[in-house]
Protein backbone atom coordinates (compact mmCIF):
# COMPACT_ATOMS: atom_id res chain seq x y z
CA UNK A 1 0.00 0.00 0.00
CA UNK A 2 0.87 3.47 -0.80
CA UNK A 3 2.42 5.49 2.12
CA UNK A 4 0.48 8.68 1.82
CA UNK A 5 1.35 12.25 3.82
CA UNK A 6 -1.62 13.98 4.33
CA UNK A 7 -1.73 17.65 4.03
CA UNK A 8 -4.32 17.57 6.36
CA UNK A 9 -6.35 19.95 3.88
CA UNK A 10 -9.63 18.28 3.15
CA UNK A 11 -10.58 18.63 -0.32
CA UNK A 12 -6.56 18.17 -1.67
CA UNK A 13 -5.61 14.78 0.12
CA UNK A 14 -8.76 13.42 -1.39
CA UNK A 15 -7.82 15.42 -4.84
CA UNK A 16 -3.97 13.24 -4.33
CA UNK A 17 -5.24 10.30 -3.82
CA UNK A 18 -4.92 10.39 -0.26
CA UNK A 19 -2.19 12.93 -0.26
CA UNK A 20 1.51 13.24 -1.39
CA UNK A 21 3.57 10.03 -1.54
CA UNK A 22 6.55 10.03 1.00
CA UNK A 23 9.74 11.04 0.37
CA UNK A 24 8.99 13.13 -2.71
CA UNK A 25 9.08 16.89 -4.29
CA UNK A 26 5.90 18.61 -4.79
CA UNK A 27 5.55 21.83 -6.51
CA UNK A 28 3.11 24.32 -5.57
CA UNK A 29 2.86 27.05 -8.35
CA UNK A 30 0.67 30.38 -8.44
CA UNK A 31 0.56 34.21 -8.76
CA UNK A 32 1.29 36.42 -6.12
CA UNK A 33 -1.33 36.34 -3.09
CA UNK A 34 -2.84 32.87 -4.79
CA UNK A 35 -2.04 31.51 -1.35
CA UNK A 36 1.01 29.10 -1.93
CA UNK A 37 2.87 30.03 1.20
CA UNK A 38 -0.50 29.67 3.10
CA UNK A 39 -0.86 26.10 1.73
CA UNK A 40 2.27 25.35 2.20
CA UNK A 41 2.10 26.52 6.25
CA UNK A 42 -0.32 24.45 6.58
CA UNK A 43 0.97 21.30 5.39
CA UNK A 44 3.59 21.87 7.76
CA UNK A 45 1.31 22.88 10.79
CA UNK A 46 -1.57 19.89 9.90
CA UNK A 47 2.06 17.85 10.14
CA UNK A 48 3.02 18.71 13.21
CA UNK A 49 -1.03 18.97 15.05
CA UNK A 50 -2.54 16.09 13.18
CA UNK A 51 0.14 13.57 11.91
CA UNK A 52 3.06 14.32 14.40
CA UNK A 53 5.36 15.13 12.01
CA UNK A 54 7.99 17.95 13.16
CA UNK A 55 8.89 20.15 9.68
CA UNK A 56 10.96 22.89 8.48
CA UNK A 57 10.56 26.42 6.64
CA UNK A 58 13.15 26.93 4.29
CA UNK A 59 12.91 30.76 3.45
CA UNK A 60 14.54 32.61 1.03
CA UNK A 61 12.15 35.73 0.96
CA UNK A 62 10.29 36.35 4.36
CA UNK A 63 11.79 37.04 7.21
CA UNK A 64 10.77 34.77 10.27
CA UNK A 65 8.72 36.73 12.15
CA UNK A 66 6.72 37.19 8.98
CA UNK A 67 5.80 33.55 8.88
CA UNK A 68 4.83 33.95 12.99
CA UNK A 69 2.36 36.71 12.18
CA UNK A 70 0.81 35.10 8.78
CA UNK A 71 0.70 31.65 10.93
CA UNK A 72 -1.38 33.24 13.66
CA UNK A 73 -3.57 34.86 11.95
CA UNK A 74 -4.76 31.53 10.94
CA UNK A 75 -4.50 30.03 15.13
CA UNK A 76 -1.33 28.34 14.36
CA UNK A 77 1.25 29.31 17.08
CA UNK A 78 4.33 28.65 14.92
CA UNK A 79 6.72 29.96 17.70
CA UNK A 80 5.76 27.94 20.20
CA UNK A 81 6.12 25.42 18.16
CA UNK A 82 9.35 26.01 17.29
CA UNK A 83 10.22 26.26 21.56
CA UNK A 84 8.56 22.65 21.45
CA UNK A 85 10.98 21.53 18.94
CA UNK A 86 8.57 20.50 16.23
CA UNK A 87 9.31 23.37 14.27
CA UNK A 88 12.16 25.32 12.57
CA UNK A 89 11.82 28.37 10.46
CA UNK A 90 15.22 29.27 8.61
CA UNK A 91 15.82 31.59 6.82
CA UNK A 92 18.98 31.31 3.97
CA UNK A 93 19.35 31.60 0.69
CA UNK A 94 19.36 29.19 -2.72
CA UNK A 95 23.22 29.39 -3.08
CA UNK A 96 23.73 28.31 0.73
CA UNK A 97 21.30 25.68 1.38
CA UNK A 98 22.59 23.94 -1.97
CA UNK A 99 25.85 24.23 -0.54
CA UNK A 100 25.00 22.95 2.82
CA UNK A 101 22.97 20.10 1.98
CA UNK A 102 25.85 19.11 -0.33
CA UNK A 103 28.30 19.03 2.60
CA UNK A 104 28.11 16.12 5.24
CA UNK A 105 26.72 17.23 8.50
CA UNK A 106 25.20 20.71 7.19
CA UNK A 107 23.29 23.02 9.46
CA UNK A 108 19.90 21.85 7.28
CA UNK A 109 20.76 18.29 8.32
CA UNK A 110 21.22 19.23 12.11
CA UNK A 111 18.56 20.99 12.96
CA UNK A 112 16.54 18.11 10.75
CA UNK A 113 18.03 15.39 13.34
CA UNK A 114 17.48 17.74 15.99
CA UNK A 115 14.21 17.80 15.68
CA UNK A 116 12.95 14.77 13.68
CA UNK A 117 12.00 16.71 10.46
CA UNK A 118 9.83 14.92 7.95
CA UNK A 119 8.35 17.80 5.75
CA UNK A 120 9.67 20.86 4.18
CA UNK A 121 8.39 24.11 2.70
CA UNK A 122 10.82 25.65 0.60
CA UNK A 123 9.52 29.19 -0.25
CA UNK A 124 10.26 30.24 -3.53
CA UNK A 125 12.01 28.15 -5.67
CA UNK A 126 12.01 30.90 -7.66
CA UNK A 127 14.61 32.27 -6.21
CA UNK A 128 16.94 29.59 -7.90
CA UNK A 129 16.60 31.35 -11.36
CA UNK A 130 19.06 34.03 -10.18
CA UNK A 131 21.59 31.03 -9.34
CA UNK A 132 22.30 30.84 -13.17
CA UNK A 133 21.36 32.35 -16.93
CA UNK A 134 21.77 28.91 -18.21
CA UNK A 135 18.39 26.78 -18.17
CA UNK A 136 20.52 23.54 -18.37
CA UNK A 137 22.45 24.46 -15.96
CA UNK A 138 19.60 25.28 -13.57
CA UNK A 139 17.69 22.48 -13.95
CA UNK A 140 20.83 20.80 -12.70
CA UNK A 141 21.02 22.90 -9.67
CA UNK A 142 17.43 22.31 -9.19
CA UNK A 143 17.98 18.50 -9.97
CA UNK A 144 20.55 18.55 -7.09
CA UNK A 145 19.01 20.58 -4.61
CA UNK A 146 15.15 18.38 -5.04
CA UNK A 147 17.16 14.59 -4.58
CA UNK A 148 19.24 16.00 -1.43
CA UNK A 149 15.99 16.73 0.18
CA UNK A 150 14.63 13.73 -0.93
CA UNK A 151 18.28 11.77 0.40
CA UNK A 152 17.30 13.43 4.07
CA UNK A 153 13.79 12.00 3.34
CA UNK A 154 11.66 14.84 3.17
CA UNK A 155 8.39 15.22 2.04
CA UNK A 156 8.52 18.60 0.62
CA UNK A 157 6.25 20.87 -0.79
CA UNK A 158 8.25 23.70 -3.04
CA UNK A 159 6.61 27.12 -3.88
CA UNK A 160 7.37 28.80 -7.16
CA UNK A 161 5.63 32.08 -7.95
CA UNK A 162 3.33 32.36 -11.64
CA UNK A 163 3.98 35.54 -13.39
CA UNK A 164 0.82 35.56 -14.72
CA UNK A 165 -1.96 36.91 -12.29
CA UNK A 166 -4.93 35.59 -14.33
CA UNK A 167 -5.19 33.31 -17.31
CA UNK A 168 -2.45 30.65 -18.26
CA UNK A 169 0.66 32.56 -18.61
CA UNK A 170 3.32 30.27 -17.88
CA UNK A 171 1.54 27.44 -17.24
CA UNK A 172 4.03 25.06 -17.01
CA UNK A 173 7.77 25.47 -16.39
CA UNK A 174 8.97 21.88 -17.95
CA UNK A 175 12.67 21.94 -15.81
CA UNK A 176 10.70 22.34 -12.31
CA UNK A 177 7.38 20.12 -13.84
CA UNK A 178 9.63 17.19 -14.62
CA UNK A 179 12.07 16.87 -11.60
CA UNK A 180 9.34 17.41 -9.11
CA UNK A 181 6.87 14.83 -8.37
CA UNK A 182 3.97 16.36 -8.41
CA UNK A 183 2.65 19.85 -9.56
CA UNK A 184 0.12 21.66 -8.09
CA UNK A 185 -1.60 25.15 -9.75
CA UNK A 186 -3.32 27.87 -7.96
CA UNK A 187 -4.96 30.06 -10.31
CA UNK A 188 -7.07 32.84 -10.16
CA UNK A 189 -10.56 32.92 -11.29
CA UNK A 190 -12.74 36.11 -13.23
CA UNK A 191 -16.14 34.63 -12.74
CA UNK A 192 -19.62 37.14 -13.28
CA UNK A 193 -16.86 40.26 -11.94
CA UNK A 194 -15.60 38.50 -8.82
CA UNK A 195 -12.08 36.92 -8.40
CA UNK A 196 -12.47 32.91 -7.19
CA UNK A 197 -9.55 30.66 -6.50
CA UNK A 198 -8.73 27.73 -8.37
CA UNK A 199 -6.55 24.66 -7.71
CA UNK A 200 -5.57 21.71 -10.29
CA UNK A 201 -3.35 18.83 -9.82
CA UNK A 202 -1.61 19.05 -12.46
CA UNK A 203 0.63 15.84 -12.02
CA UNK A 204 1.27 13.02 -9.36
CA UNK A 205 4.34 10.52 -10.55
CA UNK A 206 2.76 7.21 -9.41
CA UNK A 207 -0.57 7.49 -8.57
CA UNK A 208 -3.57 8.47 -9.81
CA UNK A 209 -4.97 11.95 -9.22
CA UNK A 210 -8.43 14.07 -9.69
CA UNK A 211 -8.05 15.67 -12.63
CA UNK A 212 -11.09 18.67 -12.25
CA UNK A 213 -10.39 22.11 -11.05
CA UNK A 214 -11.57 22.67 -7.77
CA UNK A 215 -12.91 26.11 -6.17
CA UNK A 216 -10.31 27.16 -2.61
CA UNK A 217 -11.34 29.51 -0.48
CA UNK A 218 -8.91 30.95 2.01
CA UNK A 219 -10.64 30.70 5.08
CA UNK A 220 -10.11 32.28 8.76
CA UNK A 221 -8.72 28.58 9.78
CA UNK A 222 -6.48 28.06 6.28
CA UNK A 223 -7.47 27.03 3.18
CA UNK A 224 -10.62 24.78 2.29
CA UNK A 225 -10.46 23.30 -0.89
CA UNK A 226 -14.05 23.12 -2.30
CA UNK A 227 -16.15 21.48 -5.22
CA UNK A 228 -14.97 21.13 -9.07
CA UNK A 229 -16.70 24.93 -10.91
CA UNK A 230 -19.63 22.99 -12.36
CA UNK A 231 -20.94 23.99 -16.00
CA UNK A 232 -17.42 26.05 -16.74
CA UNK A 233 -15.09 25.79 -19.04
CA UNK A 234 -11.77 27.71 -19.82
CA UNK A 235 -11.38 27.70 -16.23
CA UNK A 236 -7.22 28.06 -16.80
CA UNK A 237 -7.62 30.78 -19.41
CA UNK A 238 -8.60 32.88 -16.24
CA UNK A 239 -12.06 33.87 -17.49
CA UNK A 240 -14.00 30.73 -18.03
CA UNK A 241 -17.16 31.01 -19.83
CA UNK A 242 -20.50 28.90 -19.11
CA UNK A 243 -20.81 25.66 -20.86
CA UNK A 244 -24.25 26.22 -22.15
CA UNK A 245 -23.12 30.01 -23.96
CA UNK A 246 -20.68 27.57 -26.03
CA UNK A 247 -22.95 25.27 -26.47
CA UNK A 248 -25.68 27.75 -27.84
CA UNK A 249 -22.40 29.70 -29.22
CA UNK A 250 -21.20 26.31 -31.36
CA UNK A 251 -24.78 25.12 -32.31
CA UNK A 252 -27.66 27.51 -32.06
CA UNK A 253 -26.49 30.84 -33.23
CA UNK A 254 -25.24 29.15 -35.91
CA UNK B 1 28.60 71.05 39.43
CA UNK B 2 27.82 68.08 38.16
CA UNK B 3 31.04 66.66 35.59
CA UNK B 4 30.71 64.11 33.01
CA UNK B 5 31.77 61.52 35.14
CA UNK B 6 28.98 61.86 37.62
CA UNK B 7 26.65 61.84 34.39
CA UNK B 8 28.30 58.70 32.96
CA UNK B 9 28.02 57.01 36.54
CA UNK B 10 24.40 57.92 36.98
CA UNK B 11 23.37 56.66 33.14
CA UNK B 12 25.44 53.38 34.11
CA UNK B 13 24.68 52.86 37.72
CA UNK B 14 21.38 50.64 36.99
CA UNK B 15 22.77 49.02 33.57
CA UNK B 16 23.02 45.23 33.80
CA UNK B 17 27.22 44.72 34.76
CA UNK B 18 26.77 42.26 31.88
CA UNK B 19 24.94 44.14 29.41
CA UNK B 20 27.21 46.82 29.92
CA UNK B 21 30.33 44.92 29.34
CA UNK B 22 28.63 43.25 26.02
CA UNK B 23 28.07 46.42 24.99
CA UNK B 24 31.66 47.73 25.65
CA UNK B 25 33.19 44.47 24.26
CA UNK B 26 31.31 43.16 21.64
CA UNK B 27 28.44 45.31 20.17
CA UNK B 28 30.23 48.37 20.18
CA UNK B 29 28.33 50.24 16.72
CA UNK B 30 25.29 50.71 15.50
CA UNK B 31 25.73 48.19 13.01
CA UNK B 32 26.67 45.14 14.91
CA UNK B 33 23.39 46.41 16.56
CA UNK B 34 21.41 45.92 13.90
CA UNK B 35 23.46 42.83 13.15
CA UNK B 36 22.73 40.99 16.52
CA UNK B 37 19.09 42.21 16.55
CA UNK B 38 18.87 40.33 12.88
CA UNK B 39 20.76 37.17 13.63
CA UNK B 40 18.46 37.25 17.42
CA UNK B 41 15.17 37.58 15.20
CA UNK B 42 16.31 34.92 12.53
CA UNK B 43 18.12 32.41 15.10
CA UNK B 44 18.29 29.84 12.54
CA UNK B 45 19.65 32.36 9.49
CA UNK B 46 22.88 31.09 7.54
CA UNK B 47 23.68 33.47 4.80
CA UNK B 48 26.69 34.94 3.27
CA UNK B 49 27.89 38.68 3.80
CA UNK B 50 26.08 39.72 1.21
CA UNK B 51 22.69 38.27 1.97
CA UNK B 52 22.43 39.36 5.41
CA UNK B 53 23.47 42.98 3.82
CA UNK B 54 20.42 42.98 1.84
CA UNK B 55 18.83 41.35 4.78
CA UNK B 56 19.67 44.33 7.30
CA UNK B 57 19.49 47.12 4.21
CA UNK B 58 23.29 47.98 4.26
CA UNK B 59 25.86 47.82 1.98
CA UNK B 60 28.45 44.65 2.44
CA UNK B 61 31.19 47.02 2.00
CA UNK B 62 30.05 48.49 5.46
CA UNK B 63 29.38 45.31 7.16
CA UNK B 64 31.70 42.83 6.60
CA UNK B 65 34.08 43.87 9.14
CA UNK B 66 31.51 43.70 11.86
CA UNK B 67 30.51 40.61 10.97
CA UNK B 68 33.82 39.22 11.73
CA UNK B 69 34.42 40.70 14.59
CA UNK B 70 31.31 39.49 15.93
CA UNK B 71 32.61 36.03 14.65
CA UNK B 72 35.53 37.29 17.03
CA UNK B 73 34.26 38.29 19.71
CA UNK B 74 31.76 35.19 19.87
CA UNK B 75 28.52 36.46 19.12
CA UNK B 76 28.57 34.73 15.70
CA UNK B 77 29.97 32.01 13.91
CA UNK B 78 31.60 31.52 10.59
CA UNK B 79 31.93 28.87 8.60
CA UNK B 80 32.81 27.60 4.72
CA UNK B 81 30.40 26.09 2.46
CA UNK B 82 31.92 25.19 -0.83
CA UNK B 83 33.01 28.24 -2.04
CA UNK B 84 30.69 30.07 0.37
CA UNK B 85 31.67 32.29 3.47
CA UNK B 86 28.43 31.68 5.73
CA UNK B 87 27.54 33.70 8.87
CA UNK B 88 25.19 32.08 11.63
CA UNK B 89 24.34 33.08 15.31
CA UNK B 90 26.61 31.60 17.76
CA UNK B 91 25.59 27.99 18.90
CA UNK B 92 26.59 28.47 22.82
CA UNK B 93 23.61 28.12 24.83
CA UNK B 94 25.28 31.20 27.87
CA UNK B 95 25.94 33.22 24.74
CA UNK B 96 22.66 33.31 23.26
CA UNK B 97 20.97 33.55 26.35
CA UNK B 98 23.19 36.80 26.80
CA UNK B 99 22.15 38.22 23.47
CA UNK B 100 18.52 37.34 23.72
CA UNK B 101 18.80 39.58 27.23
CA UNK B 102 20.35 42.25 25.73
CA UNK B 103 17.55 42.04 22.66
CA UNK B 104 14.95 42.29 25.24
CA UNK B 105 16.78 45.29 27.12
CA UNK B 106 17.01 47.26 24.27
CA UNK B 107 13.35 47.48 23.63
CA UNK B 108 13.47 49.51 26.70
CA UNK B 109 13.81 53.14 25.77
CA UNK B 110 15.77 53.83 28.94
CA UNK B 111 18.11 50.95 28.14
CA UNK B 112 18.63 52.36 24.83
CA UNK B 113 19.77 55.56 25.71
CA UNK B 114 22.18 54.63 28.02
CA UNK B 115 23.40 52.07 25.71
CA UNK B 116 23.42 54.63 22.86
CA UNK B 117 25.39 57.48 24.98
CA UNK B 118 27.94 55.26 25.90
CA UNK B 119 28.57 53.88 22.00
CA UNK B 120 29.09 56.83 21.04
CA UNK B 121 31.07 57.68 24.04
CA UNK B 122 33.11 54.33 22.98
CA UNK B 123 33.27 55.41 19.64
CA UNK B 124 35.67 58.69 20.09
Amino acid sequence: MDDRVKTGIAGLDEMLGGGFLRGTANLLEGAPGTGKSTLGMQFIYNGIQKFDEPGIILTFEEFPLQYYRDAEAFGWPFQELEKANKLRVIMTSPEVSRADLASVGGRLESLAREIGAQRILVDSMSHFERLSQNPIELRTIIFAFINALKREGFTSLLTRESPALLGEGDVVDEDMAFVADSYILLRYVEIESAIRNALLVLKLRGSDHAKDIRQFEITGKGIEVQSKFEGREGILSGSPHRMVDSFVEAFVRR
Amino acid sequence: MATSGDLERRLMSDMDPELLEFLKSKVNSFIKWDLVRFFHENPNALDTAENVARAVGREVEAIEAELGELVGTGVLERQRLSDLRVYSLATDDSMRELINRFVLASDDRQFRVKAIYHMIRGMH
